[in-house]
């Protein structure tokens, strides 16, 4: 029987990285499979972490760099998994690895073709709130630091081949293929974020200063489009008054999704605290129902928000939200119901806290790889309780928010990583000491 | 670029010469944060003058009070020490040893006569190129504004 | 420290295209770098970093005899290992390679003036190259890591970590100081939120250990005293007369925790024989020990999220209302317990609810809560309580329920329903306390013993709680379960299993190469003042003797202890005072 020493990991997020990481550390050729251009994913768009508030690129990046340039670590970014067949230490995988138009092994990641490039759009890194070129790098700390032609917008002008250097720039790539033979797999593709249109009492979409956390926390990153300033959309001026709502699509048997996402009112409370240290004299409220802040820390540093930095928390959550059309400010009507009193609250900035979703593609990935998702396209584990990484099929394990809400945040997705690195092992290098 | 003005007092002829005069800023930043923030300042391509040099270490808590004496001692202007922040270091707790040291150190130099703005200790993040950059400008504008450091051996030339 | 041979130094400096060249004089640089002491060769090239410059800097070491090279380039923090393992392929140590950042901190930040950016990049190659003229060889120290390890607690993070290492072929020694293995899993009935026997998850996990032959286990047992490093742990432990002495490679803590007890009279508790705690409410329905209730009351976080701020506007809520609700808060005592959230109370309490339900439909279940933390997809076991009509009634934390002895053996609690807007009187057959998970006394002793700290909360601390969440400060020493904080059973198993892939790392590779940046002691200027030993938070120096004695394994590197030695008795390698100086010095000349 061919056991095959190696692995695959799809997706290169936090989940991902540490998967890989142990993977190889264990002495298993890992080939980390990432759709986009870069590694990174959701914590790459993080301002800070909770409860700690470290910078959430500056932990990340190292670990990105790692896999980067581990001996048995071989990244294939931008490329995607099409087909999966064999059984446990001995699985035969198709990749596509998408054609980025520019050499990986000779573009330096100068940004000279961006400069020059005539085309500007928003950007998926800053969820709206930003911009990029048609060639493009997704965040300042991508790996690997090469360039991507998105040729869905691009002109074919061929400026950034004339600009280049390196003369990394080629237009007619293609697409490659590669056959993988892989013992064992990891799923760690993560999550989407719901973008509560549908919502409509809230005017999301239709009011400028309606946002989401995720566009909150691009606009608080140093490195995102406003340079850490928060800026209202309507008009750039600093907001005074914020106001967060959470369960915004969790918790919800209308729109949204029924579960508890785990992690909102951990967030709404840290971009509540980093609204405040950047602007002491703000008003900040959330709204909530049950303030879920759970586990390690987290219930002191709600404390901390409340006693220190004056956060208001208000158990309610508001029927609607209206627009003035003139200033843009927002008014909301609640019933607070600990004190049972009905007011409203003129808001600069609304910020909705909306619930993590399955990505848009996991049930697509899963028939590939022939395991079950549940009714919303989170991965099922063969036993939540005994065997909380495994799937379905022996080989394949999950670790990471592709797993769903039980997951948690970083430190829960690190750990189910460890985890299924953990049952790769015990099965590919069984008795192998 | 030098500007002379016509002096009529001491003070003015003091500042005339310290217009012509580009201050020499030496840097400590640390491995994990402060070096990375100056990086990020780099890939952003903020710009800030060019009148530091930066020394980097493994950690903060490196900088012993006498690598900064040497360096004033040596000619240097003003003296920047950067680190990571409060509760983010890489090695746990250096970069409060180095506040404590700098603490004294800032005492000892207040007894030397050497001026406040002259040696200033900082925290930046990996993150927080922007905060490197106005760092370096700051202390930059300010000790153009001190003047030279008095305390050069006499054999070392000034800009 | 030995005679260095005369340094022969050679200088290459990078274009990176025009991200430096277009603003850097390079040319001019490397003429400048010519005349250097030292410095034997000096050349350009447009991208060092590709196989022309990596084979050009090879070149110029076996032509020239080079032994040190400095590259003017990028940042470090991309390209250094790269440039140091060219030099290892040409002979040369990777510790006489240096670089000078010319242009994430020069090119780049002075873009409009390219003369002073010039002159900067000199002045960076000067630095550079005075700073190599003192670098010497360093060596990676390897220590052997012995492939067994000692799992301490045999819970169900225990005895998982333990069947997981085993599995790949590991020993593993798995000590317990109860007689029976099971830990706190043994005294569940039911496991949320599946509702399946605990015995379903504990049983087969404690046969799996014990039919491993690659586990040994040691019940009732103690621990004596743990010493050695990462890879070379010496431990003795003694089981009832017998001392035995074990050397593991690794160590994995999953000692667990309690389920805390409220002090006498808190809500009644020892008082009034029908106030229990949520475990033993548990343990009751178990045994059988509960005879059809007509109303059982659950109050939730009792002992635990001590120390909230109460925060509400009084003037939001009607004058006589808020002079009793004041009178209250000012009238109650300061809260025993801890300040944290225990996350896995509110499910167990609904998981309790749901089995008195089930078992007996007439009767009243209530629970007092005060934020209902049932997260992740539990939303639908919450559903399934509410549908099997379990009230839930929404307190104020700061205001607790009152409990009070009432006639026919039953219990009289008073509670404001903050959503009634009412005060309410129960007239209950039990009260369960929902209590958190809490440390136990004896982790202070064990953490002493490990070397490992314990957190504000007063369970284990990880080295990092987003990154590394299994992971001690000390190398080699991992952490599973509930000893560095409340965890359900599914999140236990998790983390075991990550602890156990983290050993595995470190005892399949047999060897550790650990930091060439050492700390090295003169110990004929030591006077053991133990400073050093104070301030090194990995416990790398230990006054023996009357000198400091350092355990290179353990030591990262930091250079607190250079820095504040009094005798400067120590140096650090690679980062020495000499070399250091020697930059500051060249910034001006």
């Amino acid at each position: 029987m061919v056991v095959e020493k190696s692995a695959l990991v799809i997706g290169g997020g936090i989940a991902g990285i540490q998967a890989s990481l142990d993977l190889a550390n264990r002495g298993l050729k890992t080939y980390l499979v990432e759709k986009s251009p870069s590694i990174g994913g959701r914590m790459a768009q993080l301002d800070k972490t909770f409860p700690t508030m470290d910078c959430s690129i500056c932990i990340l990046a190292p670990k990105m760099i790692e896999c980067f340039r581990h001996p048995k670590i071989e990244l294939l970014t931008y490329s995607e998994v099409k087909e999966v067949h064999g059984s446990a230490g001995d699985f035969t995988v198709k990749v596509v690895k998408k054609p980025r138009y520019v050499q990986a092994d000779k573009c330096v990641g100068c940004g000279t073709c961006a400069d020059h490039c005539p085309v500007e759009l928003p950007n998926e890194f800053d969820s709206g709130m930003g911009v990029r070129k048609a060639i493009y790098i997704p965040f300042p700390q991508a790996v690997p630091r090469v360039y991507t032609v998105d040729k869905d917008h691009c002109l074919d002008c061929g400026l950034c081949n004339s600009v280049c250097n390196a003369k990394a720039v080629d237009l007619e790539q293609q697409p490659v293929e590669l056959e993988l033979h892989v013992g064992g797999i990891v799923v760690a593709t993560g999550f989407d974020m719901y973008e509560p249109f549908r919502i409509t009492s809230y005017g999301y979409g239709k009011y400028k200063n309606v946002i989401t956390a995720m566009q909150l926390e691009r606009l608080l990153s140093a490195s995102g489009p406003s340079g850490g300033r928060i800026m209202r959309p309507s008009d750039g001026r600093i907001p005074r008054t914020i106001a967060f709502l959470q369960c915004v699509g969790s918790r919800d048997q209308r729109f949204g999704y029924p579960y508890c996402s785990s992690i909102c009112c951990k967030y709404a409370v840290k971009d509540a605290v980093l609204i405040k240290e950047h602007r002491p004299d703000s008003e900040v409220y959330i709204f909530y129902i049950d303030l879920r802040v759970f586990g390690k820390g987290f219930q002191e540093f709600a404390n901390r928000a409340k006693k220190e930095f004056g956060v208001k928390f208000v158990r309610s959550s508001p029927g609607e939200i209206r627009e003035d059309p003139e200033t843009k400010d927002l008014t909301l009507w609640y019933e607070d119901t600990l004190t049972r009193t009905v007011k409203s609250l003129k808001a600069d900035l609304v910020v909705l806290s909306t619930a993590l979703m399955p990505r848009s593609d996991s049930v697509e990935l899963a028939k590939i790889l022939g395991i079950e998702t549940d009714r919303f396209g989170f991965l099922v584990a063969s036993d939540p309780v005994r065997h909380p990484v495994d799937t379905q099929v022996p080989g394949i394990v999950g670790c990471g928010y592709c797993l769903g809400p039980r997951t948690g945040d970083i430190p829960d997705s690190v750990m189910q990583a460890g985890a299924a690195a953990a049952r790769l092992s015990e099965i590919l290098m069984a008795g192998s000491v | 670029m030098s500007e002379a003005e016509s002096a009529s007092t001491a003070g003015d002829i003091a500042k005339a010469e310290r217009a012509g005069f580009d201050p020499r800023i030496l840097v400590f930043t640390c491995n994990w944060c402060s070096y990375a923030g100056a990086d990020l300042a780099g890939t952003s391509r903020l710009q800030y003058p060019p009148n530091a040099r930066i020394v980097r270490t493994m950690c903060s808590g490196r900088i012993d009070p006498v690598f900064v004496l040497e360096a004033l001692k040596d000619g240097a202007d003003g003296v920047l020490v950067t680190g990571c922040h409060p509760g983010d270091c890489h090695y746990v707790k250096g970069n409060f040893r180095a506040e404590k040291r700098f603490h004294f150190l800032k005492m000892a130099l207040k007894q030397l006569g050497v001026e406040e703005d002259r040696v200033r200790l900082a925290w930046v993040s990996a993150g927080e190129g922007e905060k490197f950059s106005l760092l370096v400008r700051d202390i930059t504008e300010k000790v153009r504004e001190l003047g030279p450091n008095p305390f050069k051996s006499s054999n070392v030339k000034s800009t | 420290m030995t005679e260095l041979e005369e340094p022969t130094i050679g200088v290459f400096v990078c274009h990176c295209g025009i991200n430096i060249g277009g603003i850097v004089n390079v040319p001019e640089v490397v003429e400048y770098a010519k005349t250097l002491p030292n410095v034997a060769w000096a050349e350009g090239n447009l991208y060092t970093c590709s196989e022309a410059g990596l084979s050009s800097i090879k070149d110029a070491i076996k032509k020239n005899g080079l032994n040190r090279v400095v590259v003017a380039s990028c940042t470090p923090r991309t390209h250094e290992p790269l440039f140091r393992s060219t030099c290892e392929e040409a002979g040369l140590n990777k510790y006489l390679f240096e670089m000078a950042n010319i242009r994430e901190q020069c090119s780049w930040v002075h873009s409009h003036e390219p003369e002073k950016a010039t002159t900067k990049a000199k002045d960076i190659v000067r630095m550079a190259v005075a700073r190599s003229r003192w670098l010497e060889p360093q060596d990676e120290p390897e220590v052997d890591v012995a492939d067994s390890a000692m799992v301490i607690g045999g819970g169900i993070s225990g005895l998982m970590a333990a069947v997981s290492l085993a599995s790949q072929g590991f020993k593993v020694h798995l000590v317990e100081k109860e007689p029976q293995l099971g830990g706190i899993t043994r005294r569940l009935g039911k496991i949320y939120p599946t509702l399946q026997d605990s015995s379903d998850i504990i049983d087969p996990v404690i046969k799996a250990a014990t039919a491993n032959e690659n586990i040994q286990i040691y019940t009732s047992a103690t621990l004596k005293d743990i010493s050695g490093y990462v890879g070379n742990f010496k431990v003795s432990l003694k089981k009832g007369t017998e001392d035995t002495r074990l050397d593991v490679g690794t160590i994995v803590l999953a000692s667990g925790a309690l389920n805390y007890e409220p002090p006498k009279g808190s809500f009644q508790y020892g008082v009034l024989d029908k106030v229990v705690t949520q475990l033993q409410l548990e343990e009751m329905l178990t045994q059988g020990k509960l005879a059809e209730p007509e109303r059982v009351l659950m109050i939730q976080c009792v002992g635990s999220r001590t120390g909230e701020v109460w925060t509400y506007e009084l003037s939001d809520m009607t004058q006589s209302f808020a002079a009793r609700l004041l009178s209250k808060i000012l009238g109650a005592k300061k809260e025993e317990g801890w300040p944290y959230c225990s996350k896995i109370c509110c499910m167990n309490a609904i998981k309790n609810a749901i089995r008195i339900k089930e078992q007996w439909p007439k009767a009243h279940v209530d629970i007092l809560f005060s934020d209902l933390r049932t997260y992740k997809e539990y939303e639908d076991f919450y559903r399934r309580a509410r549908a099997l009509e379990v009230k839930f009634i929404r307190y104020i934390r700061e205001i607790p329920p009152e409990i009070t002895e009432a006639p026919d053996k039953k219990v009289k609690v008073t509670v404001y329903d903050t959503l009634a807007g009412v005060e309410t009187e129960f007239l209950c057959d039990l009260v369960a306390l929902s209590t958190p998970l809490c440390p136990s006394k004896e982790d202070v002793m064990l953490a002493r013993m490990l070397k490992v700290p314990l957190g504000p909360d007063g369970f284990f601390m990880e080295a990092h709680p987003k990154l590394r969440p299994v992971d001690c400060q000390s190398d080699g020493i991992f952490i599973a379960g509930t000893a560095c904080g409340p965890k359900d059973i599914p999140e236990s198993i998790i983390s075991a299993k990550a602890a156990a892939a983290r050993a595995s790392i470190l005892m399949a590779n047999k060897k550790l190469k650990t930091e060439a940046l050492t700390a090295d002691v003169d110990t004929d200027l030591c006077m053991g003042c133990g400073l050093c030993e104070e301030l090194c938070p990995y416990g790398a120096h230990k006054i023996e003797g009357g000198k400091s004695k350092t355990v290179a394994a353990l030591c990262r590197g930091c250079g607190v202890c250079a820095a504040d030695c009094p005798k400067r008795a120590i140096t650090m390698r690679h980062y020495s005072d000499r070399q250091i100086l020697a930059q500051v010095e060249a910034m001006m000349t």
